[in-house]
């Protein structure tokens, strides 16, 4: 499971890893919370979310969406995520903290997931997807 | 210049039809020399992309400060046909009206000297900024219904501002067609909390006075003298925007099937103007965008009040020069081989820039066409133009927005520490204020094309003429 930046010359752009599609969205997840706040840990904060589309691409789409929203209106910080996926969808367990404008707004605000390029393969090591962020 | 695009002028370029599958019309964008070094092969191909979009009208179009970015490039305008076109969330980006405006005060640079430092704390304490920033303005989902419809005017009312602002801004704060049914509860929950709020990222207000005026009689229309100090206030819809986006862009591309549109990006899902998803997004947007123009608007009454009470002026010295939107898609007429026709543009990273005469310009302007607005990057200069006739034949009236980025936000943070840029720009006199160095390092100004050439394009070009130019002194970031 891992994440790597990628050159855009505006924008976010991610390449993210996993070994199974639970991973890479968890991986995924993990990633936008590094990008937008640094540090976290958890401290108690549970959430649950459930998310069903019509493609695993645009699962990915709804849930990063979903992600966005939920930091936005609740002003939390996840770290960790249990992601369960079957078939197109998706349940998660999110962990995490209260956000603490001190130590979190070292990152950068994400505003938007993009469409652009957005579809997940497979290859030797596992699942891939690149994901373009608007920052 | 890359393979594959034809020059057709000093600072025009064409990327023809086939440059990727199934172009409609060709791509044409304006490049100096010296700009042309930093255009990807990335920002090109997006260029080429919305050329293939149902109805898209003459060419697809990008300004000087053409960039990768998704879907549209950024700096890209196109428009479409009213009946065989779409409209499209990627023409407009996550940040619907982000935007510029700017204001003048009765001072000169003298009288800020020794106050500098106090006035950008006073600013930065005034207006939240930053990531999770909330506003202190508190409002129920009832206000909100009326502030995506009545945009700044809902502000004025409140107390936050007088009515000649309204007249300065670009669609007079508040676009007509807003749906309110058209914005999901999340937009709202989202809304609510964050009006009156700068936001993160390139988002600022900066204090800057007027270093140089190079079209005097313009200047004195525009209420510009040399010296003077100004501010300018750069942001846009917040979350409530980025969401409206969300959810339209989603809706959009579950229905291209439906309308059988084949894109080349998903990012550029689009529906006929006139269908019940078009019409939804295009609902949805105006709300933002009034939400946006409202958020300015607050803004500036902040920064105003701050003004007021350390120099003793009256509120009404401090007057809106004009307020742009650089993210927007709009119902326009314009000229279309010799007959007037009604057009959807989309702006993406654009400005619009009417020449003199055009009805939707203030009257105190029309003599001289209406102020654009260019934000410079951190410490580097803005500038006020004007629109232009020649802007209104070639680009549907629309000109650059800003500077362009030219290296990543990653990269940047790799070459440069934000202590180093605060401390560099402080030596020169710039004075930034921001929740953390990180964020002044994403912005610092060699990640991006020098505001000068860009702006030096538009005016060589005539799609908007430079009037004055304005020097930072200090800025506040999120």
């Amino acid at each position: 499971m891992s994440f790597e930046e990628l050159e855009h010359t505006a924008d976010l752009r991610l390449r993210v890893r996993g070994a199974t599609l639970d991973e890479i969205f968890a991986e995924a997840g993990r990633a936008i919370f590094q990008v937008m706040y640094g540090c976290c840990k958890d401290r108690g904060v549970e959430r649950r979310i459930e998310v069903e589309a019509e493609s695993l691409d645009s699962l990915l789409f709804d849930y990063l969406s979903e992600l966005l929203f939920i930091t936005d209106v609740e002003n939390v910080v996840f770290c960790t995520f249990d992601v369960n996926i079957q078939g197109t969808r998706l349940t998660a367990v999110l962990r995490g903290e209260p956000l603490d404008p001190a130590r979190h707004s070292g990152g950068t605000l994400i505003k938007g997931v993009s469409y652009s390029g957005l579809e997940i393969r497979r290859d030797e090591e596992g699942y891939v997807v690149e994901i373009i962020l608007d920052v | 210049m890359l393979a594959g695009i034809n020059r057709v002028g000093d600072l025009e370029w064409e990327v023809p039809i086939g440059y990727v599958p199934g172009m409609r019309v060709p791509g044409r964008f304006f490049l100096s020399a010296s700009l042309a070094g930093t255009l990807e092969e990335g920002a090109v191909r997006q260029l080429a992309n919305v050329a293939t979009m149902p109805g898209i009208v003459k060419y697809s179009l990008a300004m000087p400060d053409i960039h990768w970015g998704y879907g549209f490039p950024i700096g890209g305008v196109a428009a479409f046909d009213m009946t065989e076109g779409v409209i499209s969330p990627g023409g407009v980006g996550f940040d619907i009206n982000c935007g510029v405006r700017l204001i003048t005060t009765p001072l000169t640079e003298s009288d800020l000297a020794g106050k500098r430092r106090e006035l950008i704390e006073r600013l930065f304490a005034a207006i939240p900024t930053g990531v999770g920033a909330k506003s202190t303005l508190r409002i129920s989902n009832k206000d909100l219904s009326r502030v995506m419809v009545e945009g700044a005017r809902w502000a004025v009312e409140r107390g936050f501002g007088t009515e000649a602002d309204l007249a300065r801004c670009e669609a007079e704060g508040a676009m007509s067609g807003a749906d309110p049914d058209a914005v999901s509860s999340k937009a709202r929950q989202r809304g609510v909390p964050q009006l009156g709020t700068l936001g993160a990222g390139n988002h600022f207000l900066e204090v800057q006075a007027v270093r140089e005026i190079l079209d005097p009689a313009t200047a004195e229309t525009f209420g510009l003298k040399e010296g003077q100090v100004c501010f300018m206030v750069h942001c846009g819809s917040r979350g409530l925007g980025h969401q409206v986006a969300t959810d339209h862009l989603r809706t959009l591309e579950a229905a291209l099937s439906k309308y059988r549109i084949h894109l080349p990006d998903r990012q550029l899902a689009c529906a006929p103007i006139d269908s019940p998803e078009g019409r939804g997004y295009y609902g949805g947007m105006v709300c933002a965008a009034n939400y946006a123009w409202a958020n300015r608007q607050v803004i500036m009454h902040e920064a105003r009040n701050v003004f007021a009470k350390m120099f003793g002026l009256d509120y009404d010295e401090m007057r809106l020069v004009y307020d742009v939107a650089h993210n927007v898609a709009k119902f326009e007429r314009h000229e279309v081989d010799g007959r007037p026709v009604e057009v959807c543009v989309h702006r993406k990273g654009a400005t619009r820039a009417f020449g003199p005469k055009a009805p939707e310009i203030p009257h105190e302007y029309a003599g001289v066409g209406q102020p654009v607005i260019i934000p410079g990057s951190m410490g580097t200069p803005s500038y006020l133009l004007c629109g232009t006739t020649t802007a209104m034949q070639k680009t549907w009236g629309s000109t650059c927005h800003g500077a362009g980025r030219v290296l990543s936000r990653s990269k940047v943070k790799k070459e440069v520490l934000g202590k180093e840029v605060r401390e560099q720009l402080a030596g020169e006199g710039i004075l930034v204020r921001a929740h953390s160095d990180a964020a002044i390092a994403e912005e610092a100004p060699q990640a991006y094309k020098p505001s000068q050439e860009v702006v030096r394009v538009v005016h060589v070009l005539g799609l908007s003429a430079i009037v004055a130019r304005l020097e930072p002194l200090g800025v506040i970031k999120g």
